[in-house]
């Protein structure tokens, strides 16, 4: 009986966070509809910009909800891997200017790009798994000192972007064939390659759910969320799969950087700028919850653009948009002090 | 008679500092052959020399340590974690930089509205404080922290968009009363921040050894437990969180009246890194980490920064690659000193009492 009740209750709250995020989906859409005058093209047009902001908040996100999920580190270096993806991509694109000269051996920007993205991947990936390897692994003890070298990695790696690359933001010169057309939305233009972020970002989150609920990985990874101690007695290696979720993590940051270098150019200020709204996202969500994470970037994206459309001010418009993801983040979390999906942790 | 010389036996360290950073502008002076009250010009002094300069970077490590002895109060002893508290620091500054600069105040002598810039930065802070502690009462851990964070960042964008403190440039206090002002009286700054810092310390100190403390340090330990035993936990921590908040206040106010401007910067997220950094750089839960960790860090940044390196045919700026060295020192401390600069150390006289 007793079980039961509990069950009913349970089941009662999982409905109230669907509620909730439905009630607010709900709330945010008519505003962005209000915001855009009733004027149903503009109206699409926010929401697509809100779909967008929504993917490059996840791009980040989604390697620090992993992180922080499993092991509870807030990896601060994140910001700076989706910065280094950013440059990998643009110098590879762009031979003639950065130091990488080999891009300008393959003759196809399309080819080239393809190549600035693996590389980025990559090289997200050695950097994520020496990190891990080499400097994490000895302070799995001491929680609080794993932030500060997480922080002390990111200054690094920032010093060693502005040393190789410099200080000056570069923009996206190169054209490829994903980036020259645009689409009509209700007679108003939308890029391609917008649309391409978008797509991605959705690939993305489904491959790493699919990822997290139906493979063997997926299961281990769940299981050391809740609890590692547990999943190591039952013989599984656990570091081995700390390892291999912070290396992807890393890895998410960097291929995200390099997606959105196109769209974005490649600058000193993007990993500071995404990482902050990025902790918003995954508290917001609910620490360890990957739906969480997800759904919230949903919900931060969309009240981003609404915003972003709310005044016809720029100054007014730019500052509300800057302060929502945080706006949102105290407001959720005072009616909900555990997040969206936050279990008891 | 006894106790006097108990008190000098545990205390002589501290009172040593205090007599050389009492003597320190007179000491510099007379070492380096220059008045600390600096350049006669006419009938005003001009801040040259090595004295007064020495003065300036001391003023900016009292104040940076008045604010990450606040943040140890609340992080180091009472185990709370808080990602906001550039916005106190940031808020102590502006406040006075309002009521120096607003026209509206112009009518009050400059002295009394510093002096009420004191009284309303503790009052605000400390009103602002409990309010955040009060929202957030059912926050936990990391949660508390990224609600203070949001907070944070809020006020600071609000700052840097405020019209009537020119937004990112920030306010340039014009207005500054001449006995503390650092560009004529640098020395009057110099034992004002000095008394506030002693102060600070002492306070900090008798708070934490008294038994309110022992409480901040329940919690700290088991937060639960503490309230099984019957105290009111959440009333403790509202506490901790309020007199942090008007400690790194009055930091700020300091900060603000060496650098004679009030500026966004100040409420940027990066004091409260800082803080966090330098807490656990220098030890968690210890009296003289904070210190040694703020004002060590400080001189390292202040010395290393126009150095310029030549080793063989290539030249290193230092000061270009400060933050290369800032990251790496946080790496390698961490590493090296599990328990901060100052934990380790007592740990490792700990461990050698033990042994004889």
């Amino acid at each position: 009986m007793q079980a039961v009740k509990n069950n009913l209750l349970a089941r009662n709250l999982r409905n109230s966070t669907w509620t909730t995020i439905a009630i607010l989906a709900v709330a945010l859409l008519i505003f962005a509809f209000v915001a855009a005058d009733g004027n149903i093209s503009t109206f699409s047009i926010t929401v697509l910009s809100g779909l967008l902001r929504t993917m490059l908040l996840f791009l980040v996100a989604a390697g620090l909800s992993l992180i922080f999920g499993l092991m509870d580190i807030l990896n601060f270096a994140q910001g700076a891997y989706f910065m280094i993806g950013a440059y990998i991509a643009y110098d590879i694109q762009h031979p003639e200017r950065g130091f990488i000269t080999f891009g300008a051996a393959i003759p196809d920007p399309n080819l080239r790009f393809l190549v600035g993205v693996i590389a980025a991947f990559g090289i997200g990936t050695i950097l994520g798994f020496i990190l891990e390897r080499g400097l994490l692994r000895r302070l799995y003890d001491r929680p609080l000192f794993q932030l500060v070298l997480t922080f002390g990695v990111s200054i690094i790696l920032l010093e060693g972007i502005k040393a190789i690359w410099g200080t000056t933001p570069y923009t996206w010169t190169e054209t490829m064939s994903l980036m020259t057309g645009s689409f009509q939305v209700f007679e108003q233009p939308f890029s391609i390659y917008r649309l391409f972020i978008i797509v991605m970002g959705f690939i993305l989150m489904v491959a790493v759910s699919l990822l997290l609920q139906r493979t063997r990985l997926g299961i281990i990874i769940r299981a050391g969320v809740e609890d590692p101690e547990m999943v190591s007695a039952l013989g599984i290696n656990v570091r081995a799969v700390f390892t291999l979720v912070f290396t992807l993590g890393c890895a998410l940051a960097a291929f995200g950087g390099a997606i959105a270098a196109p769209f974005q150019g490649a600058t000193i200020s993007l990993g500071s700028t995404f990482l902050l709204a990025s902790i918003a996202v995954i508290v917001l969500g609910g620490l360890g919850s990957f739906e969480g994470t997800a759904i919230a970037s949903f919900l931060v994206g969309l009240a981003w653009a609404a915003m972003e459309q709310f005044s016809t001010r720029p100054e007014v418009a730019t500052f509300w948009a800057s302060v929502t993801p945080m706006l949102m983040l105290s407001l959720i979390l005072l009616l909900r002090p555990r997040g969206l999906f936050g279990g008891e942790r | 008679m006894q106790s006097w010389r108990q008190f000098l036996k545990e205390n002589w360290f501290f009172l040593a500092v205090f007599v050389v950073l009492v003597l320190f502008p007179h000491l510099v002076g007379w070492l380096t052959e220059s008045s600390p009250f600096g350049v006669l010009r006419g009938d005003r002094y001009i801040m040259r020399g090595e004295s007064t300069l020495w003065q300036a970077i001391l003023i900016e490590s009292f104040a940076l340590s008045v604010l990450v002895m606040s943040y140890n109060l609340m992080f180091g002893f009472t185990g709370v974690i808080s990602f906001g508290h550039a916005m106190f620091f940031g808020l102590g500054g502006y406040i006075v930089g309002m009521l120096l600069e607003f026209p509206e105040f112009a009518g009050i002598d400059p002295a009394l509205r510093l002096f009420i810039g004191l009284l309303l930065t503790i009052v605000i802070c400390g009103v602002i404080g409990l309010g955040i502690g009060f929202a957030s009462l059912r926050l936990r851990g990391v949660y508390f922290a990224i609600f203070t964070l949001a907070v944070a960042e809020m006020v600071w964008i609000y700052f840097s968009r405020f019209d009537r403190t020119n937004g990112e440039d920030g306010l340039t206090i014009s207005q500054m009363p001449a006995w503390i002002d650092p560009s004529q009286n640098r020395l009057a700054l110099y034992y004002v921040s000095f008394v506030i810092f002693v102060l600070t310390f002492i306070f900090i100190r008798r708070l934490v050894n008294s038994p309110t403390g022992a409480v901040f340090k329940a919690i700290r330990e088991n937060e639960d437990r503490a309230q099984a035993i019957g105290y009111h936990t959440l009333r403790f921590k509202l506490m901790a969180i309020t007199i942090a908040g008007m400690f790194a206040g009055i930091a700020g106010i300091i900060h603000a009246i060496l650098q004679k401007s009030a500026r966004p910067e100040f409420l940027n997220v990066k004091f409260t890194v800082d803080s966090l950094l330098m807490t656990i750089i220098g030890g968690v839960g210890t009296f003289t980490g904070p210190v040694i960790g703020s004002t060590g860090l400080y001189l390292l940044d202040n010395q290393l920064r126009d150095q310029v390196v030549t080793i063989g045919s290539t030249t290193i700026d230092i000061g270009d690659s400060w933050n290369l060295i800032l990251g790496f020192i946080f790496v390698i401390v961490v590493l090296i000193f599990p328990y901060g600069v100052v934990g380790t150390y007592q740990r490792w006289r700990a461990g050698r009492k033990n042994k004889s």
